[in-house]
């Protein structure tokens, strides 16, 4: 155990405080001597875990997922879960901020990085969710909804006061908790927006919609301070926003070093991790960590970019994926690296730039919530991939469809057809489950990759 | 003699519309699922229809070429009959979307890229608890309104849409008064037939409509009560029935069942409420299309509630058994099939939950199961 902890960057002179917390969370989750070993291994395999900003990136994330699941026996009072809740982080980084009582979390990204990407785990839980109401199968629910309702049911987490989500992607997810609320009588909360921006109303953020979500958002401050006894202030929030916002910079930052450095210098196996930490509802002095672990790790790839190092060989075709990497299991982009291709980036940080901004914390949050790709329907989301595309210096597109989420699928052949005849280049439709491992098929994955590297490569030469 | 005289006029529509259309007159569509005010629509002298074929699995593959097969049938079914021409689909001049479920959202969606309809996404909110959700939607009936005068050229005053409101509230009425005649048993009418009319109601002339409605109405009341049969009375309940899917309505009524009553959200129109004609009619509109009806599955905190409204239905219409019909890869239905199982099974009411993608292939399967059900039923009256 010694040794992961290490591997996650956690520190020699913190192990007697927190080796008895990790060793009693995961004996929760039923992490055995096996699954340790396992998790070395596939720490070791999958992640430029020697990267010091790597190692202190996934110690935030283990460390988060412990405290989640101790929640209760360390003494939190209240407890508040956020699931797809975009908001929730802003407002629950105020509030662990103030209160050392309360507890937020959006549980589920450190989860699925814990008990997915490093123990490989994740497939219990599935079944757990799948004995319940959640299909499998060629039609089956999305598996994101499986890993909230999977822990639940299975009694990893504890009860919360409050659960909140939001329909900002989808129904399923409310729908998820609207069964949760009815049938295991957990407090639910919904932070309404809508979809219903028109392609005339581009590529300026809709005010209507953005008001909508920023009273539905104040509306759920409310609730929490019903919860947690204590006012969350507008400046508490831009405090967090401030915070956020360097850490934001920090990863475009390091997102930009990516993208333009052949060869690639960082495996692919690291975007859903950034993601993970954006959405962590850590305290300022934990965003202030992050914030640093990503220069850290900046820095260690500028080093690498000057010594011309990479993931890949240099000249490696060029990918953009469509939906954020895997996020249970690294081994989709892990196998990309193997046939000596560059997922330089996804599309779902392609943002389209817009100048409107509010000095109300709420408003500002609609604002910018409306701007990426996967916020956009097809008509804006296709001119905003091929400008990627064009911008990136692109030879291929990888549109992996999550076949769990009606919500993004719809767009996967239209998007095939206008690259191909926009740009003329490859595209790889690949039918795909973001969260659940057992899509992975190795031979045919591989075979594909190949095939797809090979036209990428005839096409550029 | 009214069957005839509605089947004349739906035979004729494209041909009256078609003429219409000649004349500068809009043909506006919107998509099923109660949540778009056809008064506004036709308050701007344009002429409203609702779009609900499904049932044919040729229209659902169609749309394969376009989305992949995990989008749900109906929905793939309005893409196809787009695709495949129907007559109906391709006359309109504009598209009124509800975003309602994210199915019939990306059928808007792939409409709206091909760029080749005016298209007004009505934003529904998924929620009504809070002040601000009904005024959002209130706001954007009032863009509708804007958009539908620019659009026709209409000035859409308020006694056009009280007069829009009442002829709608005659025709909810009158197929609310068709619907209660079912608690009888008997039925004197079929949910065959019921459905068709309802059905009919989306395409026909909406005046034409309510006086056919009424003369099935007065035709009914003065039936004389058939006799007493064994057939189990039966509710339905799922997410859509679109114009043409029948199978399992022929399925049931052929196995001995009758089903009495349906609870379903899309492709029948909503007639248990009337909207209130005085005051500010847009939040009249509002209340009545968002607030004053059962949720759609897709709402928020929709489960109980709509199980309030189905053991409400049991209890009212006496019936022995619930067909739960979804359709494939509708998940905020097949998760509440879950729940509703539960809790009817805790009142032991037998549910047989069914699921279709359309395909013929799957009837065999089907009238199996719906005959063993139905068998249930009977072992369980006696």
């Amino acid at each position: 155990m010694i040794e992961l902890l290490k591997l996650c960057g956690f520190e020699e002179q913190e192990m007697e405080s927190e080796l008895p917390r990790v060793e009693k969370a995961f004996t929760k989750l039923g992490i055995t001597d096996e699954d340790i070993e396992r998790g070395k291994q596939r720490l070791a395999k999958y992640y430029d875990i020697e990267l010091k900003g790597v190692r202190k990136v996934f110690r935030l994330i283990v460390r988060e997922l412990v405290a989640a699941l101790l929640v209760r026996d360390e003494g939190k009072k209240k407890v508040i879960y956020g699931f797809m809740a975009p908001g929730i982080d802003m407002l629950g980084s105020a509030v662990v901020t103030k209160s050392k009582e309360a507890f937020v979390i959006h549980h589920c990204w450190a989860f699925h990085i814990v008990v997915g990407c490093i123990f490989g785990k994740m497939v219990p839980i599935l079944e757990a969710a799948e004995k319940k109401w959640l299909k499998e199968g060629v039609v089956a629910h999305c598996a994101n909804v499986k890993t909230l309702v999977g822990p639940i049911t299975l009694g990893l987490f504890p009860k919360p006061d409050l659960l909140v989500t939001s329909g900002f992607m989808c129904e399923t997810s409310p729908k998820t908790l609207d069964l949760l609320h009815e049938l295991y009588d957990i407090p639910v909360w919904y932070i309404d927006t809508c979809q219903d921006r028109e392609f005339r109303e581009y590529p300026e953020p809709t005010r209507r919609i953005a008001s909508l979500t920023a009273k539905s958002l104040k509306r759920l401050a409310e609730r929490i301070q019903e919860v947690v006894g204590f006012e969350i202030t507008d400046n508490m929030l831009r405090e967090v926003q401030d915070a956020k916002g360097k850490l934001g910079d920090a990863l475009r930052r390091l997102k930009d070093l990516v993208e333009s450095s052949d060869p690639l210098p960082l495996s692919p196996t690291h975007d859903n991790i950034w993601m993970c930490l954006s959405t962590l509802t850590l305290s300022i002095d934990g965003i202030a960590e992050a914030t640093e672990a990503i220069n850290t790790l900046y820095e260690e790839l500028r080093e690498r970019v000057a010594k011309g190092l990479g993931v890949v060989e240099k000249g490696a075709p060029r990918v953009l994926a469509i939906l954020p990497a895997g996020q249970t299991d690294p081994r989709l982009e892990h196998l990309a690296c193997e046939v000596g291709i560059a997922i330089v980036a996804i599309d779902g940080s392609l943002a389209a730039p817009f100048k409107e901004t509010s000095e109300d914390p709420y408003m500002k949050f609609g604002l910018e919530s409306q701007q990426r790709s996967m916020s956009f329907p097809l008509r804006r989301r296709i001119p905003l991939i091929i400008e990627g595309c064009k911008k990136l210096n692109i030879d291929g597109v990888l549109d992996r469809f999550h076949v769990g989420c009606r919500s993004v699928v719809a767009d996967a052949l239209i998007i095939e057809e206008a690259i191909k005849k926009e740009l003329g280049i490859p595209v790889l439709l690949l039918e795909w489950e973001n969260f659940d491992p057992r899509v992975y098929n190795h031979e045919q994955y591989k075979s594909r990759f190949e095939v797809f590297k090979a036209m990428m490569t005839k096409k550029s030469s | 003699m009214q069957e005839e005289r509605l089947a004349i006029h739906l035979r004729d529509r494209p041909a009256q519309l078609r003429d219409l259309k000649e004349k500068g007159v809009k043909i506006i569509g919107c998509f099923p699922g109660n949540y778009v005010p056809e008064e506004l629509i036709y308050a701007s002298g344009a002429v409203p229809l609702c779009l609900v074929h499904g049932g044919s699995p040729q229209t659902a593959d169609a749309a394969l070429s376009v989305v992949p097969h995990v989008i749900c049938p109906f929905a793939r079914a309005q893409i196809g009959e787009r695709l495949l021409k129907n007559p109906y689909y391709s006359m309109i001049d504009m598209l009124v979307a509800p975003i309602t479920c994210q199915h019939l959202k990306k059928v808007a969606e792939v409409w709206e890229y091909h760029g080749d309809l005016e298209i007004f996404k009505l934003g529904i909110p998924h929620q009504h608890n809070n002040d601000f959700e009904l005024e959002y939607f209130t706001d954007r009936l009032i863009a509708l309104k804007d958009r539908l005068q620019t659009f026709t050229g209409n000035e859409i005053t308020n006694k056009r849409i009280s007069g829009a409101i009442d002829l709608y509230n005659k025709m909810r009425e009158l197929l609310r008064k068709i619907s209660v005649i079912r608690r009888t048993s008997p039925s004197l009418v079929s949910a065959l037939d019921f459905i068709k009319l309802n059905h009919a109601s989306f395409y026909a002339d909406p005046a034409f409509m309510v006086e056919i409605l009424d003369s099935v109405y007065q035709e009914l009341k003065g039936k004389q009560q058939a006799t007493k049969t064994d057939r189990p009375r039966i509710l339905l309940v799922g997410p859509n029935i679109g114009y043409g899917d029948y199978m399992v309505l022929e399925l049931v009524r052929a196995a001995g069942g009758e089903i009495v009553i349906e609870e379903v959200c899309e492709g029948i129109r909503y007639y248990w409420n009337k909207i209130e004609n005085k005051g500010d009619l847009f939040q009249s509109l509002a209340r009545g299309y968002l607030v004053d009806r059962v949720p759609c599955a897709f709402m928020r905190n929709s489960a109980k509630k709509r199980l309030d409204f189905t053991l409400k239905l049991i209890k009212d219409f006496n019936v022995s058994g619930v067909i739960w019909y979804e359709l494939l890869c509708c998940e905020t239905y097949d998760s509440e099939s879950y729940f509703f199982t539960q809790k009817l099974g805790e009142q032991n009411i037998p549910v047989l939950i069914l699921e279709s993608d359309y395909s013929t292939a799957a009837t065999g399967q089907l009238k199996t199961r719906i005959e063993a059900f139905i068998e249930i039923l009977k072992g369980g009256m006696e």
